[in-house]
């Protein structure tokens, strides 16, 4: 503050002083116009932020706006340091204003911009000094090339304006990549920004081809540069006072019954449609979203910032959000404080929803599992045992045929092959119950035309299937209605059923009716309870309608996926 | 007569042979897989293909797929299916274009030898066999309306052995009957049941079974 005064005084009396200024008095407003509320919003900002580095920046920008007014010094030495730091505003201002929001530079290009810029404004401002003396009260010079010095501004002045111009340009590239909208009054900002740099550059040239109306557009510029730090303060008193937006979350987050998706009610809050809700799921270890699927935190430099939320001591939910939501701390901590309860049930609700999910994988390969090995051991059945068995009765039938003579031993051999066809049967049998080959084998249009053949009522079977469906789907359906046919000839005394089996939306569709007493028990005794298990497993739902003397009917909605 | 087997189980397949061998048929061909089986029927083209209906790779449908294949290129060649399950759907399916030449017997036949060398004899000689497991189950199959019910016992019996691809003569055969009684009872059935009357019998096999299925 005290530095800031005395140099604002040390200016005023400088411009006083100074025989070469026609209106002291107004030179020495547009300066401390255009240092003054650099330094005191630099300061505002330092003070509330002190981890960012654009305050103090902003602070030095100031300063360093002050010392081109040395110039207006009658005396040498002052005059030689005013002149040396005549251009230094115009690369402060452009390394300032790109260097929003962080304070740093964080592209490549915007540091060469930078560096180029310093480089122009002090380098050749110095070799411009060595080659002229201003009449004896440039103490650097060393020589009196005073055609070679104009040459060498009139490169310095036109540099510095073609690379202001280019920090408009980066400034206009920027804005159009993010993802983020601007909040209204950084948006303002940032066209100041745009404004002091192309003033700058107009000027500059103006300078360079010495136009009639160099000074007009000088105070122009200097008055447009002194408003930037004018914008900055709004922007900072706008993010404080951006209550309207919280409460509206305040008001959607007490809605009855809870907003469908709170990531989307936080979005808008915070304005950032980027913004990805993960939870911490102690017992699995992962981040996930509100559906309960795994969810990577951003790594550094990916173009996302976490922001973790704790509860009981550690983080259990994390805001993936764009990191200009950085500059706005108080917003982003005022929505989260806010949403903290929803936050916390809604990281419940996803951790339930992971674990039912991990409940039906578990069911869906438990269930898949006991199918393969049933497979297995149908195959090891039909390949072992059966295959032995046809080829020993085989055998005796041959036998029987070789001994013609002796019918004792022919009457022997052929009870012995009827015994062997009977354990072929009931092997065949047991084979069957395990595993249904022919489903596997040949599809569930073929297999279900025993099925129906064989029921204790007649069945008018309707297969509406093109091709073959996954084999676990028709083994599921085939199951269903083995199942279902056996409950028609042991509970529903009915006189016909129907088979209906359709494709549907990619899945399978099986139902069953009877025109039976109805009224059956799901849960015991009619193996329905491990249909729908069976069923359920596979993503699919079974349905029974099974009212008193109504009939029965069981729906099986089997989905592809 | 020439015949070629394809059956996976070693035993099964060598005991086959012999007992065809023995039978005086001509085993050209014993295959393991049904590519094998292609290949022998296309070079050699036998009267008869004895097919497994479960051949590797994957005992799925490979047995299958090779005798509707072989019957597609080869009219010529009977092709007599073997089946360890006893599925009315895939004899339906192997008789669907037409029943000439073509047998489907539940594998454990094959130990009552006069049986199975007369029903090779048959599918070779262009006739058709069904399994009377297969019969018996369309026979029993329960019905809203049953035109079965108007036959007497005995019509039911001709029925069965129509079904199975007997001909006239066999039939008379198996009943201990005249011939002429045996032609008798096969118009009064095709009457009392509506059928039209078909010339062969292998066409007649494929009208009955579709009369008892629907």
């Amino acid at each position: 503050m005290l530095a800031a005064a005395s140099a604002a005084a040390g200016s005023v009396l400088l411009a006083h002083a100074s025989d070469d200024l026609s209106e002291p008095v107004l030179e020495a407003a547009l300066l401390n116009w255009t240092t003054l509320p650099y330094i005191a919003a630099g300061s505002i900002a330092w003070a509330r932020r002190p981890d960012s580095r654009f305050g103090r920046l902003m602070v030095a920008a100031g300063f360093a706006m002050f010392l081109s007014s040395l110039q207006w010094s009658q005396t040498d030495v002052p005059f030689t340091l005013g002149m040396a730091f005549d251009l230094l505003p115009a690369a402060i201002l452009l390394h300032l204003f790109l260097a929003f929001p962080s304070g740093r530079l964080e592209r490549g290009a915007e540091r060469t911009l930078v560096v180029a810029a310093y480089t122009a404004a002090l380098g050749l401002q110095l070799v411009k000094m060595l080659l002229w003396s201003v009449q004896g009260r440039n103490v650097l010079a060393v020589a009196e090339e005073t055609e070679a010095a104009f040459t060498v501004e009139d490169v310095e002045l036109g540099l510095l304006s073609a690379l202001c111009l280019g920090g408009v340009l980066v400034l206009v590239v920027r804005r159009r990549g993010l993802v983020r909208p601007l909040r209204p009054s950084i948006a303002l900002l940032v066209d100041s920004f745009a404004c002091g740099l192309v003033m700058v550059a107009v000027l500059l040239t103006a300078g360079a081809f010495e136009w009639p109306a160099f000074e007009t557009i000088r105070r122009i510029t200097f008055l447009v540069i002194g408003l930037t730090p004018v914008a900055f303060l709004i922007g900072l008193l706008d993010a404080r006072f951006s209550g309207s937006t919280l409460r509206e979350l305040l008001v959607r987050l007490r809605e009855e019954p809870a907003p469908a998706d709170l990531r989307d009610s936080l979005a808008d809050a915070l304005r950032d449609p980027s913004l990805t809700v993960a939870y911490w799921l102690q017992d699995f270890g992962r981040w996930v979203d509100a559906q309960g699927r795994p969810v990577d935190l951003p790594t550094e430099g990916s173009g996302q910032v976490t922001k973790f939320i704790d509860h009981d001591g550690s983080s259990a939910v994390a805001l993936l959000h764009d990191p200009s939501l950085a500059d706005e701390p108080e917003l982003l901590g005022a929505v989260t404080a806010a949403a903290a309860i929803a936050l916390e049930n809604e990281r419940l609700h996803a951790e339930l929803r992971a674990r039912l999910d991990e409940l039906r994988g578990s069911r869906q390969r438990v269930i898949e599992a006991g199918q393969e090995e049933r497979q297995r051991l149908e195959r090891d059945l039909h390949d072992g045992a059966q295959q032995r068995l046809i080829a020993l009765s085989l055998e005796l039938g041959r036998l029987e045929r070789r001994l013609s003579g002796d019918a004792d031993a022919r009457g022997r051999l052929d009870r012995a092959r009827r015994e062997v066809a009977m354990s072929l049967e009931e092997l065949r049998a047991v084979a069957h119950g395990i595993h249904p080959a022919v489903v596997s084998g040949h599809g569930l249009a073929v297999a279900l035309e025993s099925l129906t053949v064989r029921a204790p009522v007649p069945v008018r079977l309707d297969v509406r299937l093109e091709g073959r469906m996954p084999e676990r789907l028709e083994v599921a359906a085939y199951y269903v209605v083995s199942e279902s046919l056996a409950n028609v000839a042991k509970h529903a005394h009915a006189t016909l059923a129907r088979v209906d089996v359709a494709r549907r939306d990619g899945g399978l569709v099986v139902e069953v009716l009877d025109d039976g007493v109805g009224g059956a028990d799901t849960e015991r005794g009619t193996g329905l309870r491990g249909l729908a298990d069976r069923v359920e497993a596979l993503g699919g739902r079974l349905l029974v309608w099974t009212p008193h003397g109504g009939g029965t009917r069981v729906r099986a909605e089997l989905p592809c996926a | 007569m020439r015949v070629a087997i394809a059956e996976d189980s070693v035993l099964l397949r060598e005991g086959l042979a012999s007992l065809l061998d023995d039978a005086g048929f001509d085993v050209i061909a014993q295959c393991e897989t049904a590519d094998e089986l292609r290949l022998k029927v296309d070079s050699y083209s036998p009267d008869v293909a004895i097919v497994d209906i479960r051949l590797p790779p994957t005992h799925n449908d490979e047995g299958l797929v090779a005798a509707l294949e072989i019957r597609d290129r080869h009219p010529s060649v009977g092709v007599l299916v073997l089946s360890q399950y006893m599925e009315l759907g895939l004899a339906m399916k192997l008789l669907a274009d037409s029943a000439d030449g073509v047998g489907y017997l539940l594998k454990d036949r094959i130990s009552d030898v006069d049986d199975f060398v007369a029903a090779v004899q048959r599918v070779g000689t262009g006739g058709s066999v069904v399994d009377p497991a297969i019969v018996s189950t369309l026979l029993s199959r329960q019905r809203s309306d049953d035109p079965l019910a108007t036959l007497t016992p005995r019509e039911r019996e001709v029925l069965e052995l129509m079904a199975t691809g007997s001909s006239n003569q066999g039939i008379a055969d198996e009943l201990v009957i005249s011939l002429r009684a045996a032609e008798k009872y096969v118009s009064s059935i095709f009457g009392k049941l509506g059928l039209p009357s078909t010339g062969s019998e292998s066409r007649r096999v494929l009208a009955v079974l579709m009369f008892l299925r629907s």
